[in-house]
């Protein structure tokens, strides 16, 4: 064994393994070879020491035999040859002292091992049939039997007890020692054996079944942990093959029969898929060859009669389940090797206790050992199937416990993580709004500097000069305009510069109303120009600074009687734009090659400041001018731009 | 020259303003028209011209040494409800033009305004004629579709019920906010040129808040409290 697990972790890099990495190995899985060497021996010596003692005060096994027509004296434990029928079985007859002062607490006939079935008559009365009771016939179990002697059977002095004993292959017959004596004294014995051989049995079963299914609820609730439903499979089958009555013959029932001798093999085939799947492997595609003995033995079973699906289970089923029990032991070594945790050792241990029992078993089938025919695999094996379940649901629970505690991080971490984010939003929103109040500021501060301020100094120096009245009331009549105009600009409009430029008409007829100058004011569609949801306090500042200044020329540079305003909107297929042309009737001034007033200096840098200004919010500004008259026309754009075009 | 109301009498206007020169300007405007102007500098002495009879007209700043403007135009509601009232401005700023509009007011006027507009205004007012800027008509307007949004929070500035106003008046209001002139807005609504000015004397009276108990029911219909 432990030269093919050392086979199987070696192969399992499948690069050339250097140096250190065997060395690795080595120092792993010594120690733990040298573990299981220590378990075998503790499990050897433990089924020793097991071993229920008997009341051999009361022991017959001085018997004389007939077997096939022939009778010859026996001494009990005694093997006879395997039979498959059930005609003619050999009979012990032998011959016990009763002794009326014993009878106190009457006398009983105990049989602490037989295989397969028994008959017992005592002087000619039958006192047990153990055909009767389906389980005591099993082989797998050590059922023992006891039986109370009705006191008028028995006589002072000898009697004779005969035990007939019902043989179906392919093992070999078997009767222990036969007891007979007061029941007080025979039934502990009794007791204990049921206790280790029956009860606990069915104790280790029931559990199996509970496992079976709260692994298969598991399972359901999580269908990619194949690992649950494969080990709830395996323990389903043992409690199946633990509970259901086996036929006694020759009343055969040879489906059932298929499935009870098929169990076992392919138990053992799912274990070692559970072993394969908990250790995280990919189960290999060659693996399913390992149900083909035990479906063989069920398919066989099913069709054929007895006593062919016992010996096929005989020569195919028990090296199979040995096959699996080795095949554990190397995939519980690599994974000891690889994983050196908890669960590998405790399941590595475990599958070295059945293998040994297994062994063990098989030695006594052979007649190898002589234990009494005692057979310990199954209890074993139930015993591992306990152990792992318990272990898995233990595992469950921690994992549980991980996630309870992982999500209890979650919430903490989230909270956290909520809490920097606001803290990072708010901190966001503050610098975004400060740097909004700040743009804002810039801007106002600008269109401030450009209007109010010069106009105010301008106020001041013509007040120092002493200057005429009319001057200063014009730079200040200026100034005020433009305040009104920044704070009118300021308004939230929605968008519609047509309020904007209602408000400035108004502005406009007043200043205009002085110098006898009409406006007139020509909106082509009802609805006036087309909304601009992206329209800014600035681009409107800009457009009636650029209106303003039309109006100013109009009157001073161009002696202008009547302005006209109109407004229109175009659309070339581009989505709509507005044109906002002013029109005076006045001299006009003449234009320079490149667009800008020859004239006074003050006219042509009113026109670059206009043209400035209608680039920066996305406006084109086209200006004619002759001796009929001046025409500004803006060109509004389809989309004003978010930032200044030509900032500065 | 004098100007006469319908009776005939002279029409006399009330002009509150703390500023000396402010004050002279526009009495010197209003008296060259043929009104009889008396000015006061405080609450306390337009309430003692008060004393002597109402004026036709009152003219008031708002911000004033011993209280608020508002407070007079309060006053002059409830004991003289024939006089025409006006808010005199720096810039005809929607805070202060408003607030007085709830209180009573029927326009403003701005305190640079040229001489003969200053008379204009006086006079259109006394014949009925109740003057509304564009800026005060946008942001009347712009208030109705805030209250049309029934947005959670109140919208900045003063507060203004618009909820009695009618489609019409609302739409004769976004004309003057877009700069139309009267004659153009009566014909986009099929109107008659000369009923414009009843209705825009309509739009003031209904944004009016009478009395506190007038108050919080609007509040209340407008959904600004909730019971």
């Amino acid at each position: 064994m432990s030269e093919i697990a050392a086979k199987a972790s070696a192969k399992a890099p499948a690069k050339a393994p250097t140096r250190p990495r065997r060395r690795l190995i080595a120092s792993r899985l010594v120690p733990y070879l040298l573990l299981q060497a220590l378990i075998v021996i503790v499990t050897i010596l433990g089924i020793r020491l097991l071993q229920p003692n008997d009341p051999e005060d009361y022991a017959v096994s001085d018997f004389s035999a007939r077997e096939d027509g022939w009778t010859r004296p026996v001494t009990l434990p005694h093997f006879t040859s395997s039979r498959y029928s059930l005609a003619d079985p050999p009979i012990y007859t032998a011959t016990f002292t009763f002794r009326s002062g014993d009878a106190a607490s009457g006398w009983s006939v105990y049989l602490p091992r037989f295989s397969n079935a028994v008959e017992v008559a005592v002087n000619g009365v039958v006192v047990l049939d153990s055909r009767r009771d389906a389980n005591a016939n099993r082989p797998d179990r050590n059922t023992p039997q006891i039986a109370v002697i009705p006191a008028s059977l028995l006589r002072e002095g000898a009697n004779e007890i005969t035990v007939q004993l019902f043989v179906w292959g392919p093992l070999k017959g078997f009767l222990d020692t036969v007891y007979v004596g007061p029941d007080a004294a025979l039934r502990p014995a009794y007791e204990t054996r049921t206790l280790l051989f029956v009860t606990l049995p069915v104790v280790f079963s029931a559990w199996q079944a509970i496992l079976a299914v709260i692994l298969s609820i598991m399972w359901l609730m999580r269908r990619h942990e194949p690992v649950y439903g494969v080990l709830a499979a395996a323990m389903m089958l043992g409690v199946v093959q633990a509970f259901a009555p086996p036929p006694a013959p020759p009343a055969t029932v040879s489906r059932l029969a298929a499935v009870l001798l098929a169990s076992a093999p392919i138990e053992s085939a799912l274990i070692v898929v559970f072993g394969v799947l908990f250790f995280g492997w990919r189960w290999p595609r060659y693996g399913t060859l390992l149900f083909v003995p035990g479906v063989l033995v069920f398919v066989v079973g099913l069709i054929g009669g007895p006593p062919l699906p016992r010996i096929l289970f005989l020569v195919l089923g028990i090296p199979t389940v040995g096959l699996c029990l080795v095949l554990m032991a190397c995939v519980t070594a690599t994974a000891v090797v690889r994983r050196q945790d908890a669960a590998s050792f405790t399941i590595g241990c475990a599958v070295t206790i059945v293998l040994v029992c297994w062994v063990q078993d098989m030695l006594t089938v052979l007649d190898i050992v002589g234990n009494d025919r005692i057979f310990v695999s199954r209890l074993s094996y139930s015993a591992m199937l306990v152990a792992i379940g318990a272990g898995l649901t233990w595992r469950f629970a921690r994992a549980l416990n991980q996630v309870d505690s992982f999500a209890g991080q979650l919430v903490t971490r989230v909270r956290e993580a909520e809490e920097r984010l606001k803290a990072s939003f708010a901190r966001e929103e503050e610098r975004a709004r400060a740097a909004a109040l700040a743009n804002e500021r810039t801007r106002l501060m600008r269109d401030l500097h450009d209007g109010l301020g010069g106009q105010l100094v301008s106020i001041v120096a013509l007040s120092e000069r002493g200057s005429a009245g009319a001057s200063i009331t014009d730079a200040a009549r200026a100034a005020l305009k433009d305040l009104r105009l920044v704070i009118d600009s300021m308004d939230d409009i929605g968008g519609d510069l047509m309020l904007a430029l209602g408000s400035w008409r108004e502005r406009a007829t007043a200043q205009l109303r002085p110098h006898d100058i009409t406006l007139d004011w020509r909106v082509a569609t009802p609805q006036g120009l087309p909304l601009h949801p992206e329209l800014r306090p600035w681009h409107v500042i800009q457009i009636v600074r650029i209106l303003d200044e039309a109006v100013t020329n109009a009157v001073k540079h161009a002696q202008a009687r009547r302005i006209a305003v109109t407004i229109d909107t175009f659309d070339a297929g581009q989505g709509p734009y507005g044109v906002i042309s002013v029109t005076d009737d006045g001299g006009g001034f003449a234009l320079a090659g490149n667009g800008e007033a020859a004239g006074a200096g003050q006219t042509a840098r009113g026109l670059r400041n206009m043209k400035s200004r209608a680039a920066r919010c996305g406006a084109v500004l086209d200006l004619t001018s002759d001796s009929s008259g001046t025409r500004v026309r803006l060109k509004l754009p389809q989309r004003f731009p978010d930032s200044d075009m030509a900032a500065g | 020259m004098t100007e006469q109301g319908e009776t005939g009498d002279t029409i006399t206007i009330l002009l509150v303003e703390d500023d000396a020169p402010t004050c002279w300007r526009l009495q010197d405007a209003l008296a060259k028209a043929g009104y009889e102007v008396r000015s006061a500098g405080t609450l306390a002495e337009a309430r003692q011209a008060l004393a002597a009879g109402a004026p036709r007209v009152l003219l008031t700043d708002l911000r004033l040494p011993d209280g608020h403007g508002v407070e007079l135009i309060r006053e002059m509601r409830q004991r003289f409800p024939d006089t025409e009232i006006m808010v005199i401005s720096a810039l005809g700023d929607e805070e202060s033009v408003i607030s007085a509009i709830t209180v009573g007011a029927t326009g403003y006027l701005l305190k640079d305004a040229f001489p003969t507009d200053i008379a204009t205004t006086v006079r259109d007012l006394v014949a009925g004629h109740s003057p509304i800027s564009a800026s005060i008509a946008r942001f009347i307007v712009r208030r109705t579709q805030g209250a049309a949004q029934n947005s959670a929070e109140p919208p900045p500035g003063p507060a203004l019920n618009t909820a009695r106003l009618t489609p019409r008046e609302i739409d004769i209001l976004w004309g003057i906010a877009k700069g139309f002139s009267y004659a153009e807005i009566a014909s986009h609504l099929g109107l008659s040129k000369q009923t414009v000015p009843g209705h825009i004397k309509n739009i003031y009276r209904k944004l009016e808040v009478h009395t506190r108990s007038e108050a919080v029911f609007e509040a209340v219909q407008q959904g600004l409290i909730k019971l």
